[in-house]
C-alpha cells in the first residue's frame, strides 16, 4: 500500500510522518510516536480507553484514521501535565481514589477536561452523560464522578 | 510506636501518579529492542479434528519470521492449573475443544503483518458436533472431551449435614425452584498482553499481566520443558483481572513464540480474542428446596448445582466448593443435602471470576428465601432474621470460621440507610419494590491447602540510606495491594510513604506468595510483611540501643527517627541508623513467612447486607434503581478510599450481572464478541442513590485487624435487585440478566392494570441463558 505524507501535531510537537492511510491514530500514537499513555481496549469504538482530544474535542483514537488528523492538534494524556505540574483533574483523581487499575484513566481524564471546558459546572447527570462512552470495570464510577465534581466546584 | 499515622488513612495510592499521567507501563506498552509481534491462530470450530495445517503460504508472507505449530514445540505441549490437559497448540490428528483453542502461531515484524499471515495459515478441519450444554454433555453416549472424565464430569461435590428427610418431614411449608445464571465476562479493560525474550544466558524472561507468577512459571515449565531456574516471570501492572487472568492466559504461547522464533516477542490479544480465550464465570442451573415451619424456622435445605465447566478444568473444583457453602449463607440450617457438579462442554471456558461460585449461590439462596416468605405470607426480612446465625457460632459449612459481627447490627444499619419505602406517584405505571438480602462472603486466611496453607512470604529490605524495599509475590490488579503494603511498612518504621518502594509479582525477587485471588493478599502478604518488619525492627532497635546506651524497650520509631521514650531530643535519624547497621554487618533484609495457625480447613468470612429500592415501569419494562446500599463488615479499614472503591466497583459489577451481562454462545460460537453486544455498566447505569458503609470490627488474626473484602463487594447486589423487582411487579425472577422484555412479557401475562396487554412476547426467562 502506498504511504501518505502527513503532519501530526501532538501535545504541541509537530511530527512529519509517512503512513499507510488505513492506520488508526491510536496505533500511530502508540507504535510510531511511542506515546503509550493512550490505551487500546477494543479498537472498535466501544470502550473509550483510547480517548484523545482532537482540536480539543474528545474522540476515540481508534476510530480516527491518522491521515484524518493531518494538520490538526492532538492532545494525549502525556500532554496534560505541564512541566511536571499536574492538571487539577489529575490531582483530583489521585485524591479521590478514582484510579484502580488505571487503564481507563487516561481516557477519563481527557474526556473530563473536555467536559469541564464545555460545561464548567456540570450536574451529576451531565457528568454521567459525558462519561457514558468511557467504560470502567474497577471503580463503579463513583469516585471518578466525585473527583470531577470537586474540580468543577472549585474546591481544587 | 506511633500508631495510625498512615494505617487507616486514605493516603493516595503509590501508583496513582503514574496512572493519571499515562506513565505507567502495562504489558502491551513495553518496547524491547528487536521486538517482533505474535498472533495466535484460533480454531474457528468449537469441536473439530485438525486434519492438516499448511503453513507454507503464511511462512512466505512479508515480515514473517516463523509460523509455529505443535511440531515445533519442545516439551509436552500440555499445561493447566489442576489438570495439565490444555494443549498449547492442537496438533494434527487431535480435536479442538472450543473456539479458544490455538492451532498455530505467527511471529512477524509487525502486528499487522502477523495478523495477515495468521489469516493465511490454511487449516483443514473435520467439523464435528459440539456439546453445547451440561445436560447434553451428561447424556449417555455423548462424546467425551477428556477420556479420563466419565460422563464429561469435571468434578463434583456433596455436602451432608443432619438428615434432610427428617427436616422436610418436620416442615410445614416446602418451596422449590430452579435458577439459571449465565456466563459473565470479566471485561477487564486491558486485554491479555505480554512480552518475552531469552537473554544471552538462555534464561527466558516473561513480562505480562497476570495474577500468579508462580503458576505461570509452572505452566511454562510443564508445557515447554524449560528448567524452572531459567524461567523468570514478572507481573506487570494489571489493567483489571477479576480472576480472568488468574490461570495462565497467553504466557505459555508467548514463551513458545520467543523460544521457537528466537526473537523477543510481544503478544497482545484483541478484544474479540480476549472474549473467546480466557475462562469466565461458570453458568449454572441451581435447584433449591427449602422446608420450614409456619413460624419461619428453616428445617431443611436441599440443592443441586449443575455448572458448565467449558472445555478444561482449571478452577471448577474450587468454584463448586464455594458455590456449595454459598447455598447456605448466613443462616442456621440444621439439615442439609447439597450436590454440585461441573460438566465439560465445548462452550467457552469457565474458571475464576471474583466470587468463585458464591454470586451464583447467593442468587438462588436469596431468591428462594423470598419465595418461602411469600408462601408463609411473612415479611422477607423477618424470615431471614428468624434464621440468622448468632455471633460466635460457627456456620453450618465446615469451611467457615467464626463470626464476630452480628447480622442484627447489619440489619439495623441498612434499615437506617434505606429509610421509609418510597411511594410511586399517583396514576403512574411505575411499581416500587424493595429487598434486603444478606451474604457471608469468604476470604482466604491461609488455612486452605491449595491457597496458602503451605505459607506466604514477603521480603523487606532496609537500605543503608534509610529507604525501604518490599518484595511481594502477588500482583497489583488495581485492588491496591501495593499501597496497602507500603502503608504497613511505613507504619512499622514510622517513615513517610515516599521512602517505601514495593515491587510486586516477580517470581525471582519475591518469595512464594500464592495467587492473587480469594481476597487473600492483604491478609497473607500483610502478615508476612509484619513478620519481616518485626525482625528488622528488633535489629534496628538493638543497634540504636547500643548507640544511645539505653535498653531497646526504651526506644520507639517516630517521625523517621528512633527516639528514647519521653526524651524525644535524644534520637537517631532512621537513615543514619540504617547506615550504621549496614557498616556493622547487621542483617537488613528479612523474609517473613506466614503460616496460618489454624488446624482446620477454613475460610475467614465477613457478613454483609445489601438493599435496593427499584421502580419498575409496567408499561415499558424499564427498571430504575432508586437506591442501592451495601453494608459490609470490613475488619480494620487500612485505606478507606481504596476499600470503598472496592465496594462500589463490586456492586456495579454485580448490577451488570443481574441486569445486562450475558456471554451468549450458540452451538459453541460466541454471539457477543464485542462491547456492543456484551453490555457492561456505564456511568449512566448508576443507581440514583448509591451508598456503602463499612463496619470496622478488627479481625483478630489479620494484619492491623484487616480482612479481605475484594470479592465480598460483588456477592450480594444481584439477588437484592432481583428480589426488589419481584417485589415491585409480583413476577418471580429466576434467570439473569433481567431485561425490559422479560418484565414486559411477565407483566402482560398477568394482565396487570396499567400494562399494555397486547401480543405475547416470545421471550421467556430461560431462553436467555
Amino acid at each position: 500500500m502506498t504511504r501518505q505524507s502527513l503532519g501530526l501535531k501532538v501535545n504541541g510537537t509537530s511530527h512529519a510522518l509517512e503512513l499507510e492511510p488505513h492506520r488508526s491514530l491510536l496505533n500511530v500514537l502508540r507504535e510510531d510516536l511511542g506515546l503509550t499513555g493512550t490505551k487500546k481496549g477494543c479498537h472498535s469504538g466501544h470502550c473509550g480507553a483510547c480517548t484523545v482530544l482532537l482540536d480539543g474535542a474528545p474522540v476515540n483514537a481508534c476510530m480516527v484514521l491518522a491521515v484524518q488528523a493531518d494538520g490538526h492538534e492532538v492532545t494525549t494524556i502525556e500532554g496534560v501535565a505541564v512541566d511536571g505540574q499536574l492538571h487539577p483533574l489529575q490531582e483530583a483523581f489521585i485524591e479521590y481514589g478514582a484510579s484502580q487499575c488505571g487503564y481507563c484513566t487516561p481516557g477519563m481524564v481527557l474526556n473530563s477536561i473536555a467536559l469541564l471546558r464545555e460545561t464548567p459546572r456540570p450536574t451529576r447527570s451531565e457528568i454521567q452523560e459525558a462519561l457514558a462512552g468511557n467504560l470502567c470495570r474497577c471503580t463503579g464510577y463513583v469516585q471518578i464522578i466525585e473527583a470531577i465534581q470537586s474540580v468543577a466546584n472549585g474546591s481544587k | 510506636m506511633t500508631h495510625g499515622s498512615i494505617i487507616g488513612k486514605s493516603v493516595p495510592r503509590v501508583d496513582a501518579r503514574g496512572k493519571v499521567t499515562g506513565q505507567t507501563k502495562y504489558a502491551g506498552d513495553i518496547q524491547l529492542p528487536g521486538m517482533h509481534h505474535g498472533k495466535i491462530v484460533f480454531s474457528p470450530h468449537p469441536r473439530a479434528r485438525v486434519i492438516e495445517i499448511d503453513c507454507r503460504a503464511a511462512q512466505a508472507m512479508p515480515g514473517v519470521t516463523k509460523v509455529i505449530t505443535a511440531r515445533d514445540l519442545p516439551g509436552s505441549n500440555r499445561y493447566g492449573y489442576d489438570v495439565a490437559h490444555r494443549p498449547v497448540l492442537v496438533p494434527e490428528g487431535e480435536e479442538t475443544r472450543y473456539i479458544g483453542d490455538a492451532v498455530a502461531m505467527v511471529v512477524a515484524t509487525s502486528e499487522e503483518l502477523a495478523s495477515l499471515a495468521a489469516a493465511a495459515v490454511a487449516v483443514r478441519y473435520e467439523v464435528l458436533a459440539p456439546l453445547t450444554s451440561p445436560r447434553q454433555a451428561m447424556e449417555a453416549g455423548a462424546y467425551l472431551l477428556h477420556a479420563a472424565a466419565a460422563g464429561n464430569r469435571c468434578c463434583q461435590r456433596e455436602f451432608v449435614h443432619g438428615d434432610v428427610a427428617v427436616g422436610f418431614g418436620a416442615a410445614e411449608v416446602v418451596v422449590e425452584h430452579t435458577y439459571f445464571t449465565p456466563r459473565q465476562e470479566q471485561a477487564f479493560l486491558e486485554p491479555e498482553a505480554g512480552v518475552a525474550y531469552r537473554d544471552d544466558a538462555g534464561v527466558l524472561h516473561v513480562l505480562s499481566c497476570l495474577q500468579d507468577p508462580y503458576g505461570v512459571a509452572e505452566d511454562i515449565h510443564l508445557a515447554l520443558a524449560i528448567p524452572k531456574s531459567r524461567i523468570h516471570v514478572k507481573g506487570t501492572p494489571v489493567g483489571g483481572g477479576f480472576g480472568g487472568k488468574l490461570n495462565t492466559t497467553i504466557q505459555v504461547h508467548l514463551a513458545a513464540m520467543a523460544c521457537v522464533a528466537e526473537v523477543p516477542v510481544r503478544l497482545v490479544l484483541d478484544r474479540a480474542e480476549s472474549f473467546i480465550f480466557h475462562p469466565k464465570r461458570h453458568p449454572t442451573e441451581i435447584r433449591l428446596k427449602l422446608g420450614a415451619g409456619r413460624d419461619g424456622t428453616i428445617h431443611a435445605l436441599e440443592g443441586t448445582v449443575i455448572a458448565d465447566a467449558g472445555p478444561y478444568s482449571g478452577r471448577s473444583p474450587e468454584v463448586l466448593g464455594l458455590t456449595m457453602s454459598g447455598l447456605l449463607g448466613p443462616y442456621r440450617i440444621p439439615n442439609v443435602l447439597t450436590r454440585a457438579e461441573a460438566i465439560y462442554t465445548n462452550n467457552l471456558d469457565s474458571g475464576a471470576f471474583r466470587g468463585f461460585g458464591a454470586p451464583q449461590a447467593a442468587i438462588a439462596r436469596e431468591c428462594v428465601l423470598d419465595k418461602l416468605a411469600r408462601a408463609l405470607a411473612m415479611d422477607p426480612l423477618e424470615l431471614r432474621r428468624r434464621n440468622f446465625i448468632q455471633p460466635g457460632s460457627r456456620p453450618t459449612s465446615p469451611m467457615l470460621g467464626d463470626s464476630p459481627v452480628s447480622l442484627e447490627l447489619l440489619t439495623k444499619r441498612i434499615l437506617a440507610h434505606m429509610g421509609p419505602r418510597p411511594i410511586a406517584p399517583k396514576n403512574s405505571t411505575k411499581r416500587i419494590g424493595r429487598s434486603i438480602c444478606f451474604d457471608m462472603p469468604v476470604f482466604d486466611v491461609g488455612a486452605i491447602p491449595v491457597l496458602g496453607k503451605s505459607g506466604v512470604g514477603a521480603t523487606v529490605e532496609v537500605h543503608s540510606d534509610g529507604g525501604v524495599s518490599v518484595y511481594a509475590g502477588g500482583t497489583e490488579l488495581g485492588q491496591g495491594i501495593t499501597t496497602v503494603l507500603a502503608q504497613m511498612a511505613a507504619e512499622q518504621f514510622a517513615l513517610p510513604l515516599e521512602r517505601i518502594r514495593v515491587d510486586m509479582g516477580d517470581n525471582w525477587t519475591s518469595p512464594r506468595a500464592g495467587r492473587t485471588s480469594a481476597s487473600r493478599l492483604t491478609f497473607g502478604l500483610g502478615n508476612a510483611l509484619l513478620l519481616a518488619t518485626g525482625r528488622l525492627r528488633q535489629t534496628l532497635l538493638a543497634r540504636a540501643a547500643q548507640m544511645l546506651e539505653v535498653a531497646a524497650e526504651d526506644l520507639l520509631f517516630e517521625d523517621a527517627e528512633v527516639r528514647i521514650k519521653g526524651v524525644p531530643a535524644k534520637a537517631l535519624a532512621f537513615a543514619d541508623l540504617a547506615q550504621v547497621c549496614w557498616d556493622r554487618g547487621d542483617q537488613l533484609r528479612q523474609e517473613g513467612w506466614f503460616r496460618s495457625a489454624e488446624d482446620r480447613y477454613m475460610y475467614g468470612h465477613t457478613f454483609m447486607a445489601a438493599a435496593a429500592d427499584v421502580a419498575v415501569d409496567i408499561a415499558t419494562g424499564e427498571i430504575e434503581i432508586l437506591k442501592l446500599a451495601n453494608v459490609l463488615d470490613m475488619g480494620k479499614v487500612l485505606n478507606p478510599a481504596m476499600a470503598f472503591g472496592q465496594l462500589y466497583g463490586g456492586a456495579i459489577q454485580s448490577l451488570g450481572y443481574g441486569l445486562m451481562e450475558n456471554m451468549v454462545t450458540v452451538d459453541g460460537q460466541l454471539k457477543t464478541p464485542s462491547f456492543a453486544e456484551y453490555a457492561i455498566p456505564t456511568a449512566l447505569d448508576l443507581p440514583r442513590e448509591f451508598l456503602a458503609e463499612g463496619i470496622e470490627t478488627p479481625y483478630p488474626t489479620g494484619p492491623y485487624g484487616a480482612k479481605g473484602i475484594g470479592e465480598a463487594a460483588l456477592n450480594c447486589t444481584t439477588p437484592t435487585l432481583l428480589n426488589a423487582i419481584a417485589d415491585a411487579v409480583g413476577v418471580e425472577v429466576d434467570a439473569i440478566p433481567v431485561a425490559q422484555e422479560h418484565i414486559l412479557a411477565a407483566v402482560r401475562k398477568q394482565n396487570l392494570p396499567g400494562s399494555r396487554a397486547q401480543t405475547e412476547s416470545k421471550w421467556t426467562q430461560k431462553e436467555i441463558v
